[in-house]
């Protein structure tokens, strides 16, 4: 799978780059609109959350805390969103080229994952502004990103596979996105969830993948978030779990999408 | 293009390595079925393609053929390496480009260089390989400065001219063509085709679809008939192609299995969808003006009487010279029943050409032999193979057959009881006989006390029990029970039906004397299919059956020649020489 991703590399470039020419190349602000529509969404949020219902984290900053989950977020929900119904989407390519179907998903999380970048940026520039520094994790910032899109690519894989044969899991999909979202702690400190939840079931949520992935992007950028968390939890134990999920789902999406090769364009004409 | 004026590997192919091999290959498609209450995964099932097997040489261009739903993109997918077979094997030796479409994957918002590199991409090819044939591309395609413009601004003609020259750019080894040469104007055909003729001299493999048997006939060496999943027929191009036009003409599925006899044994249409009535379709070369039913004084009444001779004249003014064509003119009842469709080819009339300008053509019925009511008639002028017409107006004309048809039957066809003839729809006192009441007794046998049968016969013109007939050949019908009825209001009726449980013909008589009941057709004049007769008697007071024996003894036409419809009326034709 591998050395075919390696060998259709021109192929899932033009695909990357279709997506982000179509996305800007008519729009007036053009690639603009990469830096400005992330930063609308956390100034909603913003307004709603610190102006008017007055949030505070002690984790970090509130601005930071908020861009740090919604920046990541939007890229995550993007991408599985449209992953999901991609295969049945772009049924004639699949039909009419002989390419591999999982290029389809992967060319639209790496076009995804190019439109995070400037928001990454953002937020990294914002936390330097705002925190005078980074912190040393900021190095194994590109592994983050790495893990992050093995765990949306293995997701978004076994939604759009499953998508082909039921169509119902356009739905599923759209219903557990945002519950996902709120679950995560995007707009509240993990303190609250620890008052409120039994330390069993607080494990669990802290060791989740989301929420992992979620650290580790907290951990590199933004200074002093560790300190503020580390007696909650330890190091390793934020650094792995993400990883070994991640780890997991991705090699579940590959064997699904084994299994089911053969048989996907079956189903996808109608 | 890379390509060098190669020698033809046509003659020695067959010593060529192999570039496809096929395996007794299956395909099943698998459907969702929703089922009562819950929805469930149940899965039905439809067999697309049933053990085919062949080889395609290097070098060699095969065509697929066959009619709609045979099988044809199916096996042109699995071949392209698109879908794979359920059972079987496939090996294909080289690269295959499977071109379904052309444009693949094109973005309307990217200009024509940018969907260049995107469709290329799709179709296989590495950057660096366009980049080298970009130039062929464009010049190929004729874009000139549009080159750079979006695709959107693009006309149809100029995107299909782009995706082909994409196509026939790359590198390939085996090429599997669906039906996509068909569109675009003649210029580009020709041009695609010049291409192809150049692939084929280069040594590549081809395989195509159906583009038109002509196109098919030039290129293909040789030829898979498809029908219904199964493969007929696989070798010589010429053969093959003879066979998919057999095929189309009739509704046998297997044209490669022997025909026992020379006899007609079906009539190729029994009915007709009448949503297409009122249509006028066909190529327009010839356009069919003006229809005139005439009688035999030379009127053209409101209606026709049944039994009675009648012309139909037809009208056309042909705009170009037009080539072997033939006439048709069907007969059809109100509710889509198919009487009679004769046509000047089964007739054997060769007309070699009409000559552009205005002319006619006529078919003259000597008896129309059908019951009171209201007809259709079809007219057409089709082209030698009856694929296309060149004007057919269908269903669009009204025939009245004047007269009062109380029993539903569809014919109206003389015969002799006890050697007296009688039209019995035109008798008085007969007791119309309602076999209305029978419509949803089909099948069954119900008995009455006191009225037994003995045995119902249909014998030939040797009084030999049958159960085939020939068209236009005496029958005789005889249905004796165990003794007479001696009541004037009994009636026995025997009723014609085909198979498909359309009422042909009543029969009835009053119950005489004699427990025998005779009718003989000098001439029966029904099409080839398969019949049912239905006895029984008619109580004439109460309005009702006493008994009744309904679709119960059948018997066949054959013809020996081909017709369409229900029953044979005889006919001529004429029409303007030159």
């Amino acid at each position: 799978m591998l050395k075919e991703i390696f060998r259709r590399r021109d192929l899932i470039r033009e695909l990357v780059l279709k997506d982000l020419k179509i996305r800007y190349s008519r729009p007036l602000l053009g690639f603009a609109w990469a830096f400005l529509s992330p930063l609308l969404t956390v100034a909603i949020f913003y307004v709603v959350f610190s102006v008017i219902l007055q949030v505070k984290t002690k984790e970090a900053p509130f601005l930071l805390y908020l861009m740090s989950a919604v920046f990541t977020w939007r890229f995550f929900q993007d991408s599985v969103a449209s992953s999901t119904t991609s295969l049945v989407d772009n049924k004639n390519l699949v039909l009419e080229s002989q390419l591999p179907h999982y290029l389809i998903p992967l060319s639209i999380i790496l076009a995804n994952a190019v439109n995070f970048l400037p928001s990454l940026f953002i937020l990294i520039i914002t936390s330097l502004f705002f925190l005078k520094g980074l912190p040393v994790f900021i190095v194994f910032l590109p592994v983050i990103l790495a893990v992050h899109l093995i765990l949306t690519t293995g997701i978004s894989l076994i939604s759009s596979i499953v998508y082909v044969r039921f169509r119902d899991m356009k739905y599923v999909v759209e219903a557990l996105l945002p519950i996902l979202f709120y679950l995560t702690p995007a707009f509240y400190s993990i303190y609250l969830v620890k008052d409120s939840l039994p330390p069993s079931l607080f494990n669990l949520y802290i060791y989740n993948p989301f929420v992992g992935v979620l650290f580790l992007y907290r951990l590199a950028v933004l200074r002093g978030f560790y300190p503020a968390i580390g007696e909650e939890i330890g190091l390793p134990g934020l650094i792995i779990c993400p990883l070994i999920f991640s780890a997991i789902i991705f090699l579940l999406g590959i064997r699904f999408y084994k299994r089911n090769e053969k048989n996907i364009n079956d189903h996808i004409s109608y | 293009m890379t390509t060098s004026p190669t020698k033809l590997l046509k003659n020695n192919y067959k010593l060529a390595d192999r570039a496809i091999e096929m395996r007794s290959v299956d395909k099943v498609y698998q459907f969702l079925k929703i089922t009562g209450r819950h929805i469930g995964a149940d899965f039905d099932s439809l067999r697309a393609l049933k053990n085919i097997s062949f080889n395609i040489y290097k070098g060699e261009i095969l065509g697929i053929i066959g009619r709609n739903g045979a099988g044809k993109t199916t096996l042109l997918n699995i071949i392209a390496g698109v879908l794979s077979p359920t059972r079987g094997e496939i090996k294909v030796t080289g690269k295959v480009l499977g071109l379904f479409n052309l444009g693949i994957g094109f973005q309307d918002q990217l200009t024509g260089r940018e969907n260049i590199f995107l469709n290329g991409a799709l179709m296989g090819a590495a950057k660096k390989e366009l980049e080298d044939k970009l130039g062929c591309i464009i010049e190929f395609s004729e874009l000139g400065n549009f080159i750079d413009m979006p695709l959107g601004t693009y006309s149809q003609g100029m995107r299909l001219r782009l995706g082909f020259s994409i196509i026939v750019n790359l590198d390939f080894d085996i090429l599997a063509i669906d039906e996509v040469l068909a569109v675009g104007d003649a210029l580009f055909q020709s041009k695609c085709f010049e291409r192809l003729m150049d692939l084929r001299r280069s040594g590549k493999t081809l395989v195509v679809t159906n583009q038109g048997m002509d196109l098919v006939e030039r290129l293909c060496d040789n030829v898979v008939l498809l029908d219904h999943g199964r493969m007929l027929f696989y070798g010589n191009t010429t053969e093959g192609v003879n066979k998919y036009h057999a095929l189309l003409k009739t509704e046998k599925f297997f044209v490669g299995l022997k025909q026992e006899t020379g006899l007609v044994e079906n009539t190729k249409k029994w009915a007709e969808d009448t949503s297409n009535w009122g249509n006028e379709l066909g190529t327009k070369e010839a356009a069919i003006k003006k229809v005139e039913l005439i009688n035999k004084s030379g009127l053209r009444p409101y209606g026709i009487r049944s039994g009675k001779p009648l012309r139909i004249k037809v009208y056309f003014e042909a705009k170009n010279p037009i080539k072997e064509p033939h006439f048709g003119i069907a007969i059809f009842r109100q509710d889509g029943v198919y009487c009679y469709g004769p046509n000047t080819k089964f007739d054997g009339h060769d007309i070699p050409e009409i000559s552009p300008g205005k002319g006619y053509f006529e078919l003259f019925l000597s008896k129309l032999l059908l019951a009171p009511g209201e007809y259709r008639v079809s007219v057409a002028i089709w082209d030698k193979n009856e694929t296309l017409p060149f004007s057919y107006r269908e269903g669009y004309y009204k025939l009245i057959v004047k007269g009062n048809n109380k029993t539903g039957q569809l014919l109206n066809l003389p015969c002799i009881f006890h050697s007296k003839a009688y039209f019995n729809l035109r008798r008085k006192n007969n007791g119309i006989v309602d076999p209305s009441m029978l419509d949803d007794k089909w099948g069954l046998k119900i008995d009455a006390d006191g009225i037994r049968v003995d045995s119902v016969k249909i014998l030939d013109h040797d009084d030999k029990e049958q159960e085939t007939f020939i068209t236009g050949g005496q029958a005789k019908l005889i249905v004796s029970f165990d003794k007479p009825f001696n009541d004037a209001k009994r009636y026995v009726w025997l009723g014609i039906y085909r198979d498909d449980g359309v009422y042909c013909q009543g029969i009835s008589q009053r119950a005489g004397r004699s427990k025998d009941f005779k009718a003989a057709f000098l001439e029966l004049p029904l099409l080839p299919g398969g019949y049912k007769i239905s006895i029984g008697v008619w109580d004439g007071s109460m309005r009702r059956f006493l008994m009744y024996h309904h679709g119960i003894y059948p018997f066949r036409m054959v013809f020996n020649r081909k017709d369409h419809g229900t029953v044979y009326l005889q006919h001529k034709w004429r029409w303007t020489e030159k």
